[in-house]
């Protein structure tokens, strides 16, 4: 049963998880500028963004129906639920009773869903662009996540994230050989998840490129605030799950002050070393064409097939 | 109660004839199979909860001996039929107005009320005379309803396509039958099971095999789905309704049936590939059904093929019951079918409510092709919201029960690593990949539907002047809707009415009503806790308004035009179209869909081929079951009974040569044999 102290353990490390994914936000942008010799905004600048956002008025096509006005909405919800069920200073979330690693990814799904109508209930190409694009990407992708947390499910035996992380806190880097695999397969995942580049280009907004920003295009004020943050979110979400399966140093197995000053502090560190890393490779690869994708996709889901016939050889 | 709930559907069935073609004929046609089905209800829930019932009846059919024997599994079905029927019957009500003033709808009522008995005599039949008796008044009575709009050409040539195809399964299952006949000398489901498990080897698989075509073919399954995507879409919507959300559960309850009790499944590895056999064939129909989902552009076929890929789930989730059974995983092997169990109920409720919300559409609009829809959610309100309820829990997402069934199915197909066989494990873990891409295909297969439907601005006429449907359609749809949220929010109750129908070991919920998953150790390996996480998600909820209420003040929202790059003039004619946004899986899997397409242009001048007066573009997509499997199938057999025709010339000296031959030729066997 769960005590007062679990719930607030665990409100405490879905606080941290929404508190600081736009700092991650920010990180990445500030390595991607000084890898490109810009100077770049501060690494506080998506916080201002959003509480900027949040107190502008609004602009909604004449065309869209509540559909469209609800959506930024669900999927705020969704994905800052599945941040409930993630562990951050501790290698166990209290929630993890209710939920499992499936339910994160369906919650993402519902999330996904959402957003893809209100793409196609403003009736312009744009929307209708970026919902066909990620239709194609996420039903290659949701796969490719489901098939990743199967090799880390058996491995650790069982979907619960807390098990997961529980057994994985123990133990050295990768020590089973198919968790490397697996690990290629959720990188893969999250850079197709979270919009990065050869996926999508966070950064611009030529038809050519967009995905998720094609979506979210006619969007003003609070509700663009909250799509921006819950994708921040949904991003420290899966770079907490590569961390918490695949680098599970220095994650305490029980609350305590100092433990959970140490778990802060490595996870911070941890997050940080590999938003670094996406954003110094984002740097140095192009986006590529839409129908090239699918093949990387298959490299994911290859290696997580792979990991498994590794598994039980 | 069983007698009353019979002879309400069949008073249904008589009043329709009698009550002609009045202003009150729809309640006499529909209200008793209403009462008929919640008694049903009520009866099932009895049995399941209580003792089975048994009713034998001699001499109701002379020389046959009618056996009637509702046991746990019959009452699950029985619940499910009751459940839909009642739903389906209360939206027949304003849908048959329709059929009203074009002609007479006596018919179409007996019809109804013949179709719904039949199907609940089908699971309480214990004999497999009657059985196979009622299960042809099934399929005869939903043929006549596949061709009851029998004005169109179409329609008629996909009825005859389900004729024939039901018909080649009522043979392999009669097959089936015949061969536990032969070992028991007795048609009886009783005698059939007590010494099933004694059966030779090769009679059981056999009697597996068969039954697998046979309800196969009921059920679905690629490459016996033929029929599926062409008589649902020709039916009356609330035909369509109840075949999909109903009918080939039959086929899923004669699978059953046979696997648990006729074939005599034993505790041995070598019955093991029968779940193999159903994973494979579950992992291909659920691929091929989505595949072709995404892509279709008829809303009623769409749904057709989503239905062929649900019934993928079931049969993978029935397929690794049967492989944990095999290996005597007996926990494992009821968490498999619980879920398989469970996803066929979740199925019966959406796909129910979404073939009603496409009559409703097709009913208001008079189009079912996705191209000639959209902007309905402001004309019709209700329909959008229920349809979005069910395209939501169809495909999978929380807090939906469509998701936790897809959880239980996956969380079975996780716990194969405890098979102790390598090569079990490595190819169940393959059939991992087929489902994971289904999930997330059915996500996007219900976007388009819905989006294309009822989203953006109308892309017809005919989608222009639409009202909401009569209020009885939208109480119909909300009764399943409310059910799927339902089985989503508490699911525990539906995995323990299944679990105590099936007489499994029973899964007690955890606390907070949690499904929580215990290895052979005891470890809570997984766990879901749906009623937690639809309070978290109202908690967020409420949490986010109130942060941006504080954070933001008050803003105000004004409407604009969508944002046109500065050209103005955006219109319907430039919005993405179905065929568009499928546009890239169709090219992703091109090896499947063979897409081809051609454009035709019309220069003002032909020297200059830039200014151009007409375009006409075609693409089309092609069905490689019919092209390679059908066509050919059906060519040789017309070559070889266009040979055979040359015995017949049509002269009485011939024919009498031939009863000539005959008789000498029985003669001599007779003579033989004897010898």
């Amino acid at each position: 049963m769960l005590s007062i102290s679990d719930v607030v353990i665990g409100i405490l490390q879905a606080a941290v998880i929404m508190a600081l994914s736009p700092l991650v936000t920010g990180i990445m942008r500030k390595t991607k500028a000084r890898t490109q010799k810009r100077a770049g905004a501060g690494v506080l600048q998506p916080y201002y963004d959003i509480a900027k956002l949040l107190r502008k008025d609004e602009v909604v096509s004449d065309q869209s129906s509540w559909i469209f006005r609800v959506s930024p909405w669900i999927n705020f919800v969704a994905i800052g639920t599945a941040a409930f069920f993630i562990p951050v200073f501790l290698a166990y979330s209290p929630f993890g009773l209710a939920g499992d690693l499936l339910l994160v990814i369906g919650l993402f799904a519902l999330a996904r869903f959402f957003t893809m109508l209100a793409g196609l209930d403003v009736s312009s190409s744009f929307g209708g662009l970026g919902s066909s694009r990620e239709m194609m990407l996420s039903s290659l992708l949701e796969p490719a996540a489901f098939l990743a947390v199967f090799v880390v499910a058996v491995t650790y035996g069982g979907t619960n994230i807390s098990t997961i992380t529980e057994a994985a806190s123990g133990s050295a880097l990768l020590p089973h050989p198919q968790l490397i695999f697996a690990a290629i397969a959720m990188f893969v995942v999250m850079l197709g998840e979270t919009g990065r580049l050869p996926f999508d280009n966070p950064a611009t907004h030529l038809e050519l490129t967009m995905v998720h920003e094609a979506m979210a295009l006619e969007y003003s004020g609070k509700s663009l605030a909250l799509v921006e943050w819950s994708q921040s979110i949904k991003q420290l979400i899966l770079f907490a799950l590569i961390v918490d399966m695949f680098v599970p140093w220095a994650i305490p197995q029980y609350p305590g002050p100092m433990a959970v000053g140490l778990g802060l502090s490595a996870f911070v560190v941890k997050v940080a070393v590999l938003a670094a890393g996406v954003a110094f490779l984002e740097s140095s690869v192009a986006k590529w064409r839409l129908f090239r994708l699918p093949d990387l996709v298959s490299v994911a889901i290859a290696s997580s097939m792979i990991g498994l016939v590794f598994y039980y050889l | 109660m069983f007698e009353a709930i019979v002879l309400l559907f069949l008073g249904g069935a008589v009043l329709a004839l009698a009550s002609g073609n009045r202003r009150f004929s729809v309640y006499a046609i529909y209200l008793p199979p209403m009462a008929g089905s919640a008694l049903a209800v009520l009866f099932s829930v009895a049995v399941i909860t209580g003792r089975p019932f048994s009713w034998a009846a001699q001499g109701v059919v002379p020389f046959f001996h009618l056996e009637i024997f509702v046991d746990g599994i019959s009452a699950f079905f029985m619940l499910m039929i009751g459940i839909i029927t009642f739903a389906v019957s209360l939206y027949s009500i304003g849908y048959s107005r329709e059929y009203q003033e074009a002609r007479r709808v006596q018919a179409f009522g007996f019809l109804f009320n013949v179709f719904v008995a039949s199907m609940f005599l089908v699971v309480s039949s214990n004999n497999g005379f009657f059985f196979l008796v009622f299960w042809e008044l099934m399929s005869l009575a939903s043929f006549f309803l596949v061709i009851y709009n029998h004005e169109r050409e179409e329609n008629i040539r996909s009825g005859m396509t389900y004729l024939v195809m039901t018909h080649i399964g009522t043979a392999f299952i009669f097959v089936s039958f015949l061969i536990g006949y032969l070992q028991t000398g007795s048609l009886s489901f009783d005698s059939m099971r007590g010494s099933s498990t004694s059966f030779p080897f090769l009679a059981k698989n056999l009697i597996f095999v068969f039954a697998f075509v046979g309800f196969g073919t009921k059920a679905g399954i690629v490459p016996l789905h033929t029929w599926l995507p062409r008589a649902h879409p020709a039916a009356p919507s609330n035909v369509s309704a109840l075949m999909s959300a109903v009918m080939i559960k039959m086929g899923i309850y004669g699978l059953v049936r046979t696997l648990f009790g006729l074939a005599g499944l034993g505790a041995s590895p070598e019955y093991a590939w029968w779940g193999v056999l159903l994973i494979v064939a579950g992992s291909a129909s659920a691929l091929v059904g989505v595949l072709y989902a995404v892509v279709e552009r008829d809303i009623k076929r769409a749904l057709a093929y989503s239905s062929i890929e649900n019934t993928g789930i079931i049969l993978i989730g029935l397929g690794l019951s049967v492989v944990f059974a095999s290996y005597h995983l007996v926990a494992l092997s009821a968490l498999a079918l619980v879920a398989s169990m469970m996803h066929a109920v979740n199925h019966s409720f959406f796909k129910g409510l979404l073939f009603m919300g496409a009559g409703s559409v097709v009913h208001a609009t008079r189009t079912g092709d996705l191209e000639r829809l959209g902007g309905l959610v402001r004309l019709m309100p209700w329909t959008s919201l229920l349809f979005l309820v069910g395209a939501v829990s169809i495909s999978g997402l929380p807090p939906s029960n469509g998701f936790v069934s897809e959880w239980l199915v996956l969380q079975a197909l996780l716990s194969s690593s405890q098979i102790p066989s390598t090569i079990l494990q490595i190819s169940i873990a393959f059939a991992s990949l087929p489902l994971a891409l289904t999930i997330g295909m059915a996500a996007a297969t219900f976007v388009r539907l819905f989006a294309m439907t009822f989203l953006s601005k109308a892309r017809s006429k005919l989608a222009l002047n639409v009202g909401e449907v009569p209020r009885t359609m939208i109480a119909g749809m909300a009764i399943l809707a409310s059910a799927c949220l339902f089985l989503g929010i508490l699911p525990s109750l539906g995995i323990s009415l299944s679990a105590s129908a099936f007489h499994l070991q029973y899964i007690p919920p955890g606390p907070f009503d949690a499904v929580s998953l215990q290895n052979a150790s005891g470890r809570s390996f997984a766990g879901l806790s749906m009623p937690v996480v639809a309070i978290m998600l109202s908690c967020m909820a409420l949490a986010s308004l109130g942060f941006v209420r504080v954070m933001g003040g008050r803003t105000s929202r004004t409407a604009g035009g969508t944002w046109d790059c500065g050209f103005g003039g955006l219109d319907e004619r430039m919005e993405y179209t179905a065929t568009s946004l499928s546009q890239p899986i169709r090219a992703v899997f091109k090896t499947l869909f063979r897409p081809h397409s051609e454009s035709d242009r019309e220069p003002y001048e032909q020297a200059n081929p830039y200014l151009v007066r007409s375009v006409r573009f075609n693409s089309s997509t092609r069905n490689i079951f019919e092209e390679n499997l059908y066509n050919p199938l059906v060519s040789s057999t017309l070559l070889v009974l266009d040979k055979m025709r040359k015995i017949q010339t049509g002269k009485i000296n011939s024919y009498l040569l031939y009863i000539m031959i005959t008789i000498i030729l029985l003669l001599l066997f007779v003579r033989l044999s004897h010898a």
